[in-house]
């Protein structure tokens, strides 16, 4: 998938930064310690779970007041701040390096008149932003939650006091929430701080982006499926997972798909020669989807086309890329259809907003035609007045490429400028224009309802609101069949939930516990017979583990000596080596004793306490 | 200039300090032979260092100033101060002379300043001045540093040392007799509205000056009774609570609203009714500085509704990690032993096992209200250990499950300390507990367990992963780093054994709970009825 490189994912993460970058340089830009009451001046950027977005934001926002020649953004991760000194000896050379590179920076240090400065010495700082006439200095904290609040306090309160020299703003990364921070930090510190609070987009919005991108782009040759979408979303949803993770996890899949499956061939169009020469007619004979396709045919009637596929490479060969093409188109079509609900959904839901992740779920196990989102809306669609149809034509149109929606688009155009003026058109459908009649017949009320008298032009409306409905239930149900259906998926739906999720879930101790608890899982069983549990040709930590596993919290080591030796002595009946078995005793145990899983118990000298239990 | 002259030139601008300027002039005049050792003291924004600096910039003494906050190591003070001096001896040419700008011990300093001093041209060798402020602040300063730099006067005949200080300086705290200390107290009431009052009101659009200049007195002196005065509030504080409360103090005046009781004109009394929430309320709001300000006073109408549309936003926390964090909780505020009884899968269903857990949470929650109310009482009154807390004690000793709350080292979860103690977290200190501990909870209270058992192997797995960024987070840290964060503060490694400790409000992780469809109390020792 060449397309959606690491520079198309560039720019989608770009474009949803956008906003938060335009608001955080302009009260970079317009903020002052004078404008803040003589604090210093501070962004609060929450970012929630998203938390690579914060420095995709910050080396933006650098670029922008490097090129304008404002100032710089210096950014700092708690890793960098040990302590006071270190921290200021790295804030003052990310400074320099960022604009002068390392050797500027040595420069700096050893081109100066008069004796040289501690490195940790603002001093330097002062120098430097004089020297470039530096406007605005930003901090970034990017994870201002791991900060040591002791130092943070020190460090601010040492700005505040150079803030009359040093142009300093700070610019904290929050990933919970600013009344969290704000109160783990001393009132002393807070007292030094004001500013405005800023909101990165969600990570799931992000997220939702990428996959709409990927799955609806005309030139997409292959498609996730619905497991794969499901477990990906799962994993956003479930998980702290930057948008990065996730396209990682995509291309992981798409790289599965490739490496695993043969008839990922057929996606580069291969000369037949080349399929010829394969078994890959043979593969394409054992697919489901090929069976369930000569199934249709046959009932159609066509059983010499059937006969042909099964029997003739050549004309199997000759037919597979057009069937290949169509289908792709219709898996086109799905998104295209998941893309016009998505579009209408907006015009029509009011409370939850479904999105295109929730809908292509749907769409992929071809349930969507038939949901009840999808009634709904159309339901609601009916009753849209005027100007809220216009709007949704118009961004219909852009989506779908149909005679008939523009048809549509122009008679609704016509009709609004013959009634202009008249405020928007309802039509027969929405609630204001039915009436409620109330009778009296036999001393009983009857309530009947009927159509109040629509104007012309109100009936005309209606007129174009059912053709457009029905326009659009054609398109659905036309569009949205199950993909599964389709000859050849195999090839162009990459659907496996399991390397996937497998190896985005390491299970390292679950391994080892088994490796521990069972280990002729993962060794060569010497003997062929299945043994008993406990066995001397185990490994020594192994039988350990095994006694352990039995014991209670805290367990006696001469007991557990007195077993493990039991274990030797029933299998070896001539007898052992009590010092051999002894020092397979202690190999084994500091061997768990390096694993964690046991320790010197301090209630009881002699015993040891257990701190693992298997199966958590 | 005569000290007098100094006091008047200068009380204009920084009123009610007259005896500390007169006082300061006096021993730094230059005509007179200054002490060689003058220590300033007083609590912050008492005016010490504004005052120091324009009485020296006043009486025309050559001085220099070291602030002593932004010098990092004692190191960095001492050659912080060679420069300064230099600076202010405009000999910074000649550098190379003295030490090459290297300074590492007092002794050294004490040789240096003398040659800069005495390289003075011979017409100029009146005293010197070296000012070093909140030097009690020094960070890693040597214990001897304050009685040493308090020498260097007395060695150096020319200069004299001030030392301001922000703590009041015990005794002989300089091992020197008889050094004159100059005290900056506190302003009392009368001084502070005085202050406040030498500025005009601020100026507002519809309100006529003359009903300004009759209320504004009242207002600011009600102001510093009610707000400013109790909370110890410096002059600054004061000013920002009154500039933020007029506006909207005086709203029904420039809205032309009718005052009651048929007057045809407001007077401070019916305004002060009328606006008695405001003292109340937004007052006490004011005295805490927040980051981000609250909406300005223009739409203060506006505000209070605004404020309840849109609530304190709760971070969204991804499902796994918030169940992860509520297991936390949970841990750290279930004393271990009763873990059977809340939370086996084996006594959830029996009747007696609920009447059991009903009994604990019971006790637990008689328990914690008594804790609470101990501590409030210990905290409005800490010097009278009155009989009746101690009767309270000692009945809580006698309860069984005191010893599950015998804590010694565990801090406070809460995150403002009051609040947490009245809050619905009725357990008040979070205890640390064992990372396994955490994952048999979290199985507990998993709302939805998975429905094959080979998966549940893996949970543990990610339950690390998700722990790693919770504890950067610090909403989950490690219990030893609790006393020794400043060593630890970049390392991520943690031993199985090792304790971990939650580090949040129990309110906050409720609700976020509840998002998720745990009910915290369902499972929390003392949470429930």
């Amino acid at each position: 998938m060449t397309h959606i490189g690491s520079s198309g994912l560039k720019d989608i993460l770009e474009d949803v930064d956008a906003g938060v970058l335009t608001d955080v340089l302009s009260f970079v830009r317009d903020t002052s310690p004078q404008t803040c009451d003589g604090c210093i001046p501070t962004a609060l950027v929450t970012v929630g779970s998203n938390v690579s977005s914060l420095s995709r934001l910050l080396s933006r926002l650098n670029g922008q007041l490097i090129s304008t020649e404002e100032g710089s953004v210096v950014v700092l991760e708690s890793g960098d701040a040990p302590n006071l000194k270190t921290t200021l000896k790295n804030i003052i050379r990310a400074a320099v390096t960022n604009t002068d590179g390392n050797d500027g920076y040595q420069k700096f240090l050893t081109d100066r008149a008069g004796p040289r400065l501690l490195g940790y010495d603002l001093d330097l700082l002062h120098d430097y932003v004089q020297r470039k006439g530096t406007k605005k200095l930003v901090l970034a904290l990017r994870d201002s939650e791991a900060f040591d609040p002791g130092l943070l306090t020190d460090l601010l309160s040492l700005f505040k006091s150079w803030l009359d020299r040093i142009p300093f703003t700070v610019l904290l990364g929050i990933s919970t929430s600013v009344e969290l921070f704000e109160g783990r930090l001393p009132r002393s510190c807070v007292a030094l701080l004001q500013g405005k609070h800023f909101e990165v987009q969600e990570a799931g919005n992000c997220v939702d982006r990428i996959y709409e991108t990927l799955q609806t782009d005309p030139d997409t040759n292959l498609w996730l499926g619905r497991n794969v979408t499901s477990t990906l979303f799962e994993n956003t949803s479930d998980y702290f997972q930057s948008p990065e993770a996730f396209s990682r996890m995509v291309k992981y899949a798409y790289m599965s798909h490739f490496f695993a499956n043969p008839l990922a061939v057929l996606l580069a169009k291969p000369d037949s020669t080349v399929i010829a020469q394969n078994k890959l007619c043979a593969a394409v004979r054992n697919l489901p989807s090929f069976r369930m396709f000569c199934e249709d045919l046959v009932e159609e009637g066509s059983t010499k086309q059937v006969r042909d596929m099964l029997e003739d490479d050549e004309y199997l060969i000759q037919e597979m890329p057009k069937y290949l093409e169509a289908n792709q188109q219709r898996m086109r079509n799905i998104f295209q259809a998941v893309r016009v609900v998505h579009v209408c959904l907006q015009y029509t839901q009011s409370a939850k907003k479904a999105n295109v992740s929730d809908l292509s779920v749907r769409a992929l196990s071809g349930e969507l035609s038939e949901s009840p989102i999808v009634e709904e809306m159309v339901a609601t669609a009916k009753t849209l007045d005027s100007d809220k149809l216009g709007e949704l034509l118009v961004r219909l149109g852009a989506i779908i490429t149909n005679p008939e929606a523009d048809t549509i688009q122009e008679d609704l155009r016509t009709l609004l400028e013959t009634c202009s003026g008249s405020g928007p058109l309802r039509s027969g459908y929405n609630i204001n224009s039915t009436v409620t009649k109330t009778t009296v017949v036999q001393q009983r009320i009857r309530l009947s309802k009927g159509q109040a008298d629509l104007s012309e032009q109100a009936v005309e409306y209606t007129n174009i609101v059912d053709r457009l409905v029905a326009l659009l239930q054609v398109h659905l149900t036309e569009s949205l069949i199950n993909p599964q259906d389709l000859f050849l998926h195999e090839a162009f739906l990459f659907d496996l939930r399991n390397p996937l999720k497998e190896t985005f879930a390491p299970r390292p101790r679950f391994a080892i516990e088994r490796a521990l608890a069972t280990p002729f899982d993962y060794l060569l069983s010497s003997s062929d017979v299945t043994m008993a549990k406990v066995s001397a040709k185990q490994p020594a930590t192994s039988i350990l583990y095994q006694l352990y596993l039995d014991s209670g919290a805290l367990v006696n080591v001469h007991d557990l000596w007195q077993a493990f030796y039991g274990v030797f002595e029933t299998e070896e009946a001539g007898g052992c080596d009590d010092r051999v078995v002894m020092s397979l005793f202690y190999s084994a145990l500091s061997e768990l004793k390096a694993f964690g899983v046991i320790k010197n118990s301090r209630k009881k000298t002699d015993h040891l306490a257990k701190s693992a239990w298997m199966g958590l | 200039m005569l000290p007098k002259e100094v006091a008047s030139s200068l009380s204009t601008q920084w009123p009610c300090r007259d005896v500390q300027i007169r006082q300061l002039a006096s021993l730094l005049g230059p005509h007179i032979p200054s002490p060689p050792t003058l220590v300033v003291h007083g609590i912050s924004a008492t005016c010490k260092s504004t005052i120091l600096r324009a009485v020296l910039a006043t009486v025309k003494v050559p001085h220099a100033i070291v602030r002593s906050s932004e010098c990092i190591t004692g190191r960095h003070l001492l050659t912080k101060i060679l420069w300064n001096t230099l600076e202010a001896l405009s000999q910074k040419e000649e550098w190379e002379n003295s030490g090459k700008g290297r300074c590492e011990q007092v002794s050294g300093l004490a040789v240096l300043l003398e040659e800069c001093l005495a390289a003075r041209p011979v017409d100029n060798q009146g005293k010197f001045v070296l000012v070093l402020d909140e030097i009690d602040r020094q960070r890693e300063a040597p214990n001897t540093l304050l009685s040493a730099l308090a020498r260097l006067g007395e060695i150096i005949p020319s200069l004299c040392v001030v030392l301001v200080l922000s703590s009041t300086p015990r005794p002989l705290f300089l091992q020197s007799a008889a050094v004159p200390h100059v005290s900056f107290p506190p302003y009392t009431r009368k001084e502070a509205i005085h202050i406040i009052l030498s500025l005009d009101a601020p100026a507002l659009d519809g309100l006529p000056d003359e009903t300004s200049s009759r209320v504004y007195p009242y207002f600011v002196s009600t102001v510093y009774d009610s707000l400013a005065g109790p909370t110890a509030g410096s002059i600054p504080d004061f000013r920002s609570i009154c500039d933020r409360l007029w506006p909207r103090f005086v709203a029904p005046v420039v809205n032309g609203e009718t005052p009651p009781g048929g007057n045809t004109e407001w007077d401070f009394s019916r305004l002060l009714v009328k606006n008695r929430a405001i003292f109340r309320h937004q007052g006490e709001s004011a005295l805490v500085h927040r980051i981000v300000p609250d909406e300005t006073p223009a739409s203060a109408k506006r505000a209070p509704l605004a404020k309840t549309a849109m609530p304190s936003a709760l971070p969204s926390l991804p499902y796994f990690s918030t169940l992860i964090l509520t297991s936390a909780y949970l841990a750290s505020h279930t004393p271990q032993r009763l873990d059977t009884i809340f939370f086996s899968k084996f006594s959830s269903s029996s009747l007696s096992a609920r009447n059991k857990r009903a009994h604990h949470r019971r006790r637990l929650k008689v328990l914690s209200q008594a804790q609470a109310e101990e501590r409030r009482a210990a905290n409005d009154d800490p010097s009278t250990p009155n009989k009746k807390g101690k009767r309270t004690k000692t009945r809580i000793t006698k309860s069984t499950l005191s010893s599950a709350f015998a804590t010694s080292s565990a801090t406070t979860s809460a995150i403002g300390g009051g609040a947490g103690i009245a809050g619905p977290s009725t357990i008040l200190t979070a205890r640390p507990f064992p990372l396994e501990r955490l994952l048999a909870i979290y199985h507990a209270i998993d709302p939805n367990p998975p429905a094959t058992p080979l998966r549940v192997a893996a949970v543990a797995d990610r339950i690390y992963a998700e722990l790693a960024t919770l504890r950067r987070l610090r909403l989950v840290v490690p219990a030893a780093s609790h006393s020794a964060m400043a060593t630890s503060s970049g390392n991520t490694t943690a031993d199985a054994g090792d304790k971990w400790c939650v580090n949040v409000s129990g309110d906050w992780i409720g609700e976020l709970a509840k998002g998720i469809g745990v009910e915290v109390g369902e499972w929390l020792a003392g949470g429930l009825d």
